[in-house]
């Protein structure tokens, strides 16, 4: 009984595959995505959410606290996007490497102007985020600033391979500024949206288009009918360019509203692999915007 | 053709006036166009030179480009710092911890009388009635805290307020920093002894905890003991946690707080998981609870004395296609063994088991869910001075709820039990609407 355990466990420990990089945990795939783009092959990415899974209604799995427990950095969007799993993964995963204070606990938020702050809120507001807008990610401005974030802690954590990670995030800033050029070129100056979700409000601001309503009631909230039947009529006056939705929620809800208005759905890729050609953050950019022409 | 007329009035008028300067005209072209040519020459000269700043300016803005992305760091930290008063579990600062409060409330009808529920217990388990009576009730009002102490250790309190006053029903520190994925819990805490006894009464799935729970810890589990905790989540390629507490052993039917002078409950369990699919996950452990028992509520009016031990086996299954869906199955299995005196000199001794299986179906912000618990599923020996003592019908519940989250914050549950635990061969059919609404701080959800 005992041979055998031992055998078991010396398997189990052998299994575990013996890589001297860095174990780089991200929440988001975009953080994942970015964070493979500085750390190369020195790094492995785990990322604990599905590019299709609503970032709002995250369950903490047995296999978040897992690899919570292995990880040397811990990468996150920060701003209480991830209040309702990532605190219960901080403490379950018993790693004292990434814990808040730690040069492993890495806030991505803390790189970013933060937009949509509120000064009084309270929750009859519906789900809104005290501290500010938490999808910056639509908004490559932000984005390049949290490459550099992660370069230098990256750069921190691995000494040895500090300059590898700070001449990544020089090409990625190549790569970015180039990319950037292209998407300017993308004429959304006085358009308008509707959006399903306040989840855009980075996207518009960026590139100069408008969001004019929503189709939730309150952030969190289904649309009641009466909203709906507004919105319906403020759209026929304002006669908006599309509601802007994502693949995990809101569709049923757009398309009704789209045939009684006309108004076609524009389905957005919610994060890095939500849908075919946003593999990574470069791309996922570009299929917004292919998307928003 | 009055606007015609006008047309061509002023057509013939400016064709004469042509022809008045047409004389002019060459000198004229010929001055035009040295000044065209000299302002031509004037303009190269400008775009040339703007076209060298431009340069200087776009040497210059490479390493300042540079400088710009690595200024923000410190400048867009202390931007956030100075907006976000807010410790990572959200809330404000130093000055406060996180805390929240939880309204239990709930709307109950039976055919019993509330007389009779309170005095129904399970006859060869324990004595303890249901703690509820028709019409309205309050369960409690639990007010949550919790805050880092400091780099070390983690705080979290859990005082319920109900009508016999407030309770400390948790209050214990965690550690933050161990290494090698050891953690230490000490001070007054729910056991990681199997599923349901870690949960608060406003997590469970159902408004009323497992059969097999009350009839062998209470109606809230095991509760708050005072003890510490040691759990060790080793880095290993799957998910294996082990864990172990010394406690006081104050739970008045498992153990009794006179059973000995000294911590006289310990425990021991592993929880396993994996993910078969992309969505679904599986998580299945062992537990084990022992100590001394010294309490008069398993016998009426009978004081027990002795040696116990309830083993758990618990198994979940869950699948969540997206946030919109979700199916969960989860069952849990206990077995009792207990050996002893009672006063007056008998003996007793007793091997009971009890089990549940339940679903939970989610559908947007609906979750339908139904539950069957049994006890003495293969097991029901109760045997005083070795004399099997028959204690009636073997106890079951059947139980119905349908649940409406208004948001994370609200939900409305509608539940229906038929319960025949009570082993007299009535039954009791019971209606319970509960409400629960929560304020504060933001809790996780755990698996």
């Amino acid at each position: 009984m005992r041979k055998t355990f031992l055998a078991l466990f010396t398997l189990l420990m052998a299994a575990s595959p013996a890589f001297a990089g860095l174990n780089v945990v991200a929440t988001l795939p975009w953080i994942g995505s970015v964070a493979k783009e500085i750390g190369k092959d020195k790094i492995t990415v785990t990322t604990l959410v599905k590019p299709n899974q609503d970032p709002h209604m995250v369950e903490a799995k047995p296999s978040m606290i897992l690899a919570g427990r292995k990880a040397d950095i811990l990468m996150y969007n920060g701003l209480d996007l991830e209040i309702g799993y990532l605190p219960l993964i901080l403490e379950s995963a018993k790693n004292p490497r990434i814990v808040p204070g730690k040069p492993g606990n890495f806030d991505c938020s803390r790189f970013v102007k933060v937009m949509g702050k509120h000064t009084a809120v309270d929750r009859s507001m519906g789900d809104v985020h005290p501290l500010g807008d938490p999808h910056y990610h639509f908004a490559p401005s932000n984005i390049i600033r949290v490459a550099e974030g992660m370069s230098n802690a990256l750069a921190d954590l691995d000494r040895a391979n500090a300059d590898f990670y700070r001449d990544n995030f020089k090409s990625f800033a190549a790569k970015w500024t180039e990319r950037e050029k292209q998407w300017k070129k993308a004429n959304l100056k006085g358009k308008k949206f509707i959006a399903y979700h306040k989840l855009f409000d980075y996207l518009a601001a960026e590139f100069g288009f408008r969001i004019v309503g929503y189709v939730e009631s309150k952030p969190g909230i289904p649309p009641s009918a009466a909203h709906v039947e507004e919105l319906i009529e403020s759209m026929k006056a304002s006669r908006p360019d599309g509601i802007l939705t994502t693949s995990f929620y809101g569709r049923k809800e757009s398309e009704a509203i789209s045939a009684k208005t006309g108004v076609k759905v524009i389905v957005l890729p919610a994060d890095v692999g939500a849908m075919k050609g946003t593999e990574d953050w470069f791309s996922f950019i570009d299929k917004i915007l292919e998307l928003l022409r | 053709m009055r606007r015609l007329r006008c047309l061509l009035g002023i057509a013939a008028f400016c064709s004469l006036g042509t022809a008045a300067f047409a004389q002019d005209t060459g000198e004229r072209l010929n001055a035009l166009e040295n000044a065209v040519k000299s302002q031509a020459k004037t303009i190269e000269e400008q775009q040339k030179t703007i076209d060298e700043l431009k340069e200087q300016i776009n040497k210059q803005q490479a390493p300042q480009e540079q400088q710009a992305v690595q200024e923000p760091q410190p400048k867009g930290e202390d931007e956030s710092l100075s907006a976000k008063v807010s410790g990572f579990f959200g809330g404000s600062v130093l000055s406060n911890p996180n805390i929240s409060l939880v309204l239990d409330t709930f709307y109950q009808q039976s055919n019993l009388k509330s007389g009779e529920l309170q005095n129904r217990g399970i006859p060869g388990f324990t004595t303890h009635g249901l703690d509820m009576h028709n019409g309205f009730n309050l369960r409690e009002a639990e007010f949550f805290l919790f805050a880092p102490v400091d780099p070390y250790f983690n705080l979290y309190a859990n005082l319920p307020i109900d009508d016999s006053g407030i309770h400390i029903e948790e209050a214990y520190a965690v550690t933050t920093s161990l290494p090698e994925g050891l953690q230490m819990k000490g001070g007054r805490f729910k056991s990681n002894f199997s599923r349901l006894d870690a949960q608060h009464p406003h997590a469970w799935d159902f408004f009323d905890i497992a059969l097999p729970y009350r009839a062998f810890l209470g109606d809230e589990g095991l509760g708050g003991e005072d003890g510490v905790q040691l759990t060790w989540l080793p880095a290993l390629p799957v998910y294996i946690t082990f864990g172990g507490e010394v406690l006081q052993g104050d739970n008045d039917l498992m153990f009794g707080s006179d059973a000995r002078s000294g911590p006289h409950a310990f425990t021991l369990f592993a929880k396993s998981s994996f993910e078969p699919t992309d969505n679904s996950t599986l998580y299945f452990g062992p537990s084990l609870l022992f100590g001394r028992t010294k309490n008069t509520n398993i016998v009426p009016d009978t004081e027990f004395t002795g040696h116990s031990a309830l083993y758990g086996l618990e198994a979940v299954w869950k699948w969540k296609p997206s946030s919109q869906e979700g199916l969960t199955l989860q069952s849990e299995y206990l077995f009792l063994t207990q050996n002893g005196g009672l006063t007056g000199g008998d003996s007793l001794e007793r091997r009971q088991d009890g089990f549940y299986l339940q679903g939970i179906y989610q559908l947007g912000r609906w979750r339908f869910g139904a539950r069957y618990d049994m006890l003495e599923l293969f097991a029901d020996t109760f045997k005083r001075n070795g004399t099997q003592e028959d204690q009636g019908e073997t106890p079951w519940r059947l139980t119905g709820a349908v649940e409406l989250n208004l948001s994370e914050f609200t939900r409305i549950r509608l539940q229906y039990n038929h319960d025949r635990s009570g082993r007299d061969g009535r039954n009791n059919d019971q209606g319970i609407l509960q409400f629960l609404f929560g304020i504060g701080a933001h809790a996780a959800h755990t698996f």
